[in-house]
């Protein structure tokens, strides 16, 4: 170590010890109200809700405790806590404790910037996959409908820690890459032929059995006749196979249910109607045998295989695109490899979104090697290198390499592309990303936002709204909801799906116009169909398009007025203010209200029995118990407010006999009448919106969940948006051009 | 590299690979494995765990005295018929499910907890981690003489928005297999994907010859995998390398299926059609995945698995059967006796599910005995009353015989407390399993 470096840390160390002597704010004034109010519960291994207050440390708030003194804040700011049978602090103490969360505490320690954290390599979710293969090769299969579940962290299906992969995934990896590649490339295999299975019968006594199919092109056809009997007298079943009239198999079928035999015709057809026959020919029935007495013949079905040997007339988009120059079938294989290094070279590129290195394009024409050497054709060992393309970690990975312990990088043009690509699309970067990756323009924080910019315009920002908004606002929980049919028989599939488009076509709105986030919380428009149109009572709607409306803001506005969010924080037989509650605390400002109590019933019974009345009585009967109301006076009174509005978001006034009563008051005093008012008090929280917002934009964004020191970008980011009308792009901007998004650190160590 | 030794390289590969290198192996089949290893009669055991979440109503569950039945309580009446075939376990608990200072997220910790014992990490998304769970345990071991080392079915699939329990990821609420610490194996849901996984690989009407094809093609999609995964890992930190692995061992996995036996053994037996889809109904789909166990118990495609009846604290509603209400909601009943009579509705629902289940077990022979003799199957959940996320006085019925090492018919009663995981011990003992590298299945249970 250096004299110098030596030198600076005794500097720091005298520093810090006088701090100490002359005991800091916190120690003076803050942790004697904490020890006043507090620790009663909050100290000690039996703390309540595991908040030990009187182990945090000052020097640790900033970072490691930053999540817990935030709850404390929310608490006292809510006037939640201490609870209301304890001693309350002077509105003084209040103020003191809270003044020191806000403006020491909670401030952020950004002095060396913003960090960037670690980001899990992530494999491709399901959306991602299919988006990937369809721009990647123009096929419109989704092979990833048929995956396991994503599995979702921080609410999200974009997180690298928890997307596994297990052996059935590689499996379904497997059949996918197969099924792609024979999209993406014709093939004249008969093996990869396209296949048509008509139905079997069976035939009891001496006749026909006559199908009838067509063929789209003159060619050389297989077809397969799978075929058992049962077995009785001396002889096995005699059939016989004819096409248009042709006898063309004549034989035996000695085989019984269990083992099924296939029989393959070899047939030349033209294009047009075609008639397969099978004839039974020796039925034997004998009444008095105990076994065996009567011989049937059972056909499992016709499969018409073909055509075979030919390519398409119609080749795919992405067969005549890799093709460029054709790889002559008589040239020694070794040449033909030769061509096929240079075709597949810029389509590995993509696929794996940077340039490929020597060691994979030779991997991949080894595949392609292989299997024309043991015979298989050129493109059916097109098929199997693109195959073997789609299945290796290059691809199913989203990869980036880590620095060295305890550095930090910046991404390479590369990264940054596909971290756009994916945040913004849920797909693979484009023609115009990759290009500028290829160009190294992708450095600056102009580039990156011009780029930005224009993907937000192109159509595939719909996955924003689709995947982002769906998530976050918990659209995809829509298909898990069964309202009780008996009580909500309006909710029918169209229904289902028209309230989940409202959202999404709100998001997009959003998106496309540049509108301030804000208006999430308090727009005066909304997008219906006729369904939904009739669902709100909104007249003079037809049709399924969904055409933008002014709202009647006395009974909808913003969110709270979408019938999807409504409708899954309800119950299948009952709205649920608490959900209701919850919900929009936790995702709209990132407050969510403290966890229950370890066994506390929902509702409870108490020693009294029964809880009686209405719900909204009930509800306030349970919050007579002052362990409950802590929490309970944060979410309730916002599910009240939102009682207008039935299980599945419709309006309402009563609720059976009883008459809704949508008043209430918010912890700190504020009342509202309704949810148009409730909305005004929840619109001045933009602030909260605002950073709740952009927290969850990049969770989704980075793939990571968020970390103390995140906490400097999101204020950052915060300040800017707030200074831009809230516009989206510039929030996105700000994400996009953030250190959390184009740089990396190592891991190991202390996260 | 030069255009010369890449061909040299091309040529001397190009080679080993025409070569059908794994075909030579083929003649060894599972069955023969398993015929070396036991007596020629000797069938292998099957284990099955099954979960229903949100507790039970226990007072209709637990049957009113000890030892070989009487009367069987009301949810339990639907196995009268087999009620020689199953015992009921009182007094067993998983005390890992508790919060142990980890705060409110019982529905989480109770399913993650169920089959490892251990005490799920509370993390939204970050490093989750919990244990190995014993179906994988059991697989480790028992696996290999499979062509699926174990089978992963549920009703449900893990949730797809949203948060779960109190601050604990998704994935612990809707997973009880676990292959490692760190690793959730995710259900399968869809019975036609299930079954074509199981008998046709994929596709169907596909001749022998053509499935020796792409055996060998997917052996060449791997081989390249693996390469590739090789150059890839230098640059990688730790986490990701976890993730890596991950793909290397399901790739390993893969390799060893596509490499172990004929497909001509692969098939379904006939008559059973393969499924279209997922049913309609609940009650379909719970019995279309029950017979897909069944099915693949009487295949040999493996012999551990779990069916997950719904994700722990789900909410599904049951109007089929006059219980509109979600589930999660009712069973924290207030002790409403309507919400109990309701509660032991669907509680009774499952057990009937289960009724079907062990009725084809019992319905398939097996050498001179029948499949449930040869099966050991684990149903229940990691939450005794509802109302209280209570951990310690689990709802568990073991049914089966073992193949002779269970003696069934009876309501055995144990110190309040015992650990589950014990139970697990003695199953994974007198299945064969190793378990000398799991200190959470050290102890065994008496009376089974």
């Amino acid at each position: 170590m250096s004299r110098c470096s030596s030198f600076s840390a005794s500097i720091l160390l005298t520093v810090t010890l006088s701090v100490t002597a002359g005991a800091s704010p916190f120690e003076a004034h803050i942790r004697p109200l904490l020890q006043k109010y507090c620790f009663d519960c909050h100290e000690g291994d039996q703390a309540e809700g595991g908040i030990t207050l009187e182990a945090y440390r000052e020097a640790d708030a900033k970072t490691i405790d930053r999540a817990a003194w935030q709850k404390v804040l929310r608490q006292l700011e809510g006037r939640a806590m201490p609870p209301a049978d304890a001693e309350q602090p002077t509105p003084d103490d209040l103020q003191s404790m809270i003044s020191w969360l806000k403006s020491e505490a909670l401030q952020p320690d950004c002095s060396q910037g913003e960090r960037p954290g670690r980001v899990t390599i992530r494999r491709l979710n399901r959306e991602e996959y299919n988006n990937t293969v369809c721009d990647l090769l123009h096929v419109s299969v989704r092979p990833a409908d048929d995956f396991p579940s994503d599995d979702i962290g921080f609410g999200f299906d974009t997180i690298g820690d928890v997307l596994t992969l297990p052996p059935v995934l590689l499996e379904r990896y497997i059949d996918a890459a197969d099924a792609v590649a024979r999209a993406a490339i014709a093939s004249t295999d008969i093996d990869v032929a396209s296949t048509y299975t008509l139905p079997g019968g069976v035939l009891s006594s001496n006749g026909d059995l006559d199908r009838e199919f067509n063929v789209d092109s003159d060619g050389d056809y297989a077809l397969r006749v799978s075929v058992w009997g049962d077995q009785a007298g001396s002889e096995p079943p005699l059939m016989t196979i004819a096409v248009d009239g042709k006898q063309k198999r004549k034989l035996k079928v000695p085989n019984e249910r269990s083992a099924p035999e296939e029989h393959e015709i070899r047939i030349r057809l033209p294009t047009g109607k075609h008639t397969v026959r099978i004839t039974f020919h020796n039925d034997f029935y004998d009444a008095k045998a105990e076994k065996k007495k009567d011989r049937n013949l059972h056909v499992g079905g016709v499969t018409i295989v073909g055509p075979i040997g030919v390519l398409p007339t119609e080749l795919p988009e992405s067969h005549i695109r890799f093709f460029t120059r054709p790889i002559p079938v008589d040239a020694d294989i070794h040449d033909q490899t030769d061509i096929f290094t240079k075709l597949i070279r810029p389509l590995a590129s993509r696929a794996f979104r940077r340039r490929a290195t020597e060691d994979e394009i030779e991997g991949l024409s080894l595949v392609f090697f292989g299997a024309r050497d043991r015979g298989e054709t050129v493109e059916r060992a097109t098929q199997m290198a693109l195959a073997a393309m789609l299945v290796s970690p290059s691809f199913v990975f989203r990869i980036e390499a880590s620095p060295q312990p305890g550095t930090t990088r910046s991404l390479d043009d590369f990264e940054i592309a596909s971290r756009l690509s994916y945040f913004l699309w849920s797909s693979m970067p484009d023609n115009d990303l990759f290009r500028a990756a290829v160009r190294g323009e992708l450095r600056s924080p102009e580039q990156v936002v011009t780029q930005a910019r224009r993907m937000l315009r192109d159509p595939k920002a719909v996955a924003l709204a689709r995947n982002f908004g769906g998530q976050w606002l918990g659209l995809r929980g829509l298909d898990e909801i069964d309202p009780d049919p008996e009580l909500f028989p309006n909710f029918d599939t169209d229904l289902r799906s028209a309230i989940r488009q409202e959202t999404e076509i709100f998001f997009e709105h959003v998106v496309r116009e540049d509108r301030s986030i804000l208006e999430f919380l308090d727009a005066d428009y909304t997008f219906v169909n006729e369904r939904l149109a009739r669902h709100y009572e909104i007249a003079g709607i037809t049709g399924d398009v969904f055409q933008k409306v002014s709202l009647d803001t006395r009974r909808r506005g913003g969110l709270l007025g979408h019938a999807s969010i409504l409708t899954v924080t309800s119950n299948p037989t009952r709205t649920s203010p608490v959900k209701r509650g919850k919900w929009i605390l936790e995702n709209l400002f990132a407050a969510p209200p403290p966890e229950p109590p370890a066994n506390v019933p929902e509702l409870a019974d108490d020693k009294s029995g029964q809880l009686t009345g209405t719900l909204r009585q009930r509800m306030e009967q349970h919050r007579s118990d002052p362990a409950c109301a802590t929490c309970h006076k944060l979410m309730d009174p916002i599910g009240f407010g939102l009682e207008n509005y039935d299980a599945i978001g419709a309006w309402r006034t009563s609720d059976g006999d009883t008459e809704i009563d949508a008043s209430g008051e918010l912890p700190d005093g504020r009342g509202f009448r309704g949810p148009s008012e409730l909305r005004s008090v929840l619109a001045q929280r933009k602030d909260e919106f605002r950073r709740c917002f952009i927290e969850k934009m990049l969770t989704y964004g980075l793939g990571r969940g968020l970390e103390y020191y995140d906490a400097c970008a999101v204020e950052r980011i915060a300040a800017v948006s707030a200074a831009a009308d809230d516009r989206i792009s510039v929030v996105i901007a700000e994400i996009v051009t953030s250190p959390a998004f184009r740089q990396i650190e190592s891991g190991g160590g202390k996260q | 590299m030069t255009r010369l030794s890449r061909r040299t390289v091309l040529r001397g590969l190009g080679t080993g690979i025409a070569l059908p290198l794994l075909e030579a192996m083929e003649p060894v089949t599972p069955h023969a494995l398993a015929a070396g290893v036991s007596s020629k009669t000797k069938q292998p055991v099957r284990l099955a765990f099954l979960y229903v979440p949100n507790g039970i109503h226990m007072p209709s569950w637990t049957p009113p005295e000890e030892g070989a039945f009487t009367a069987l309580p009301e949810t339990l009446q639907p196995l009268e018929s087999m009620r020689g075939d199953f015992s009921i376990l009182t007094g067993l608990g998983q005390k890992k499910a508790n919060a142990n200072g980890d705060g409110p997220g019982d529905h989480a910790r109770a399913m993650a907890t169920f089959l490892t014992g251990a005490q799920a990490k509370k993390t939204d998304g970050a490093d989750i981690q919990v244990g190995i769970s014993v179906d994988q345990i059991a697989a480790a071991s028992l696996g290999r003489k499979t062509r699926f080392p174990s089978l992963e079915l549920g009703a449900d699939l893990g949730k797809t928005s949203g948060s779960c329990d109190s601050g604990y990821s998704c994935v612990y609420s809707s997973t009880i297999s676990w292959k490692s610490d760190t690793q959730p194996l995710p259900k399968e849901n869809d019975p036609r994907l299930i079954f074509e996984r199981l008998f046709e690989n994929g596709r169907p009407g596909e001749s022998a010859a053509a499935r020796a094809k792409r055996d060998r093609f997917s052996r060449s999609i791997l081989d390249f995998a693996l390469e590739n995964a090789k150059s890839v890992e230098r640059s990688l930190g730790a986490a990701d390398r976890r993730k890596l692995d991950e793909y290397l061992s399901s790739v390993r996995e893969v390799e060893q299926r596509i490499g172990a036996a004929s497909r001509k053994e692969h098939k379904a037996p006939h008559l059973v059609d393969k499924p279209d889809g997922i049913p309609e109904t609940y009650q379909d789909h719970l019995q279309l995945l029950a017979d897909l166990l069944v099915l693949a118990f009487q295949t040999d495609s493996t012999s551990v698995a779990t069916l997950v009846f719904a994700n722990e604290g789900s909410g599904r509603s049951y109007p089929f059967i006059d219980v509109p209400e979600g589930h999660h909601d009712l069973s924290h009943h207030g002790n409403d006796p309507a919400k109990h009579a309701k509660l032991a509705k669907i509680n009774r629902f499952h057990i009937e599910r289960l009724a079907h289940l062990l009725a084809r077990l019992k319905s398939t022979p097996e050498g001179d005995s029948n499949l449930l003799d040869n099966s050991m199957i684990v149903y229940g959940g990691c939450i005794g009353d509802g109302n209280r996320h209570d951990h310690e006085n689990l709802p568990i019925l073991l049914a089966g015989h073992g193949g002779g090492a269970l003696s069934p018919g009876r309501h055995v009663v144990y110190e309040p407390k015992t650990p589950l995981m014990n139970l697990f011990g003695s199953l994974l003992q007198a299945a064969g399993a190793k378990t000398e590298e799991y200190p959470q299945v050290s102890g065994r249970l008496e009376r089974i």
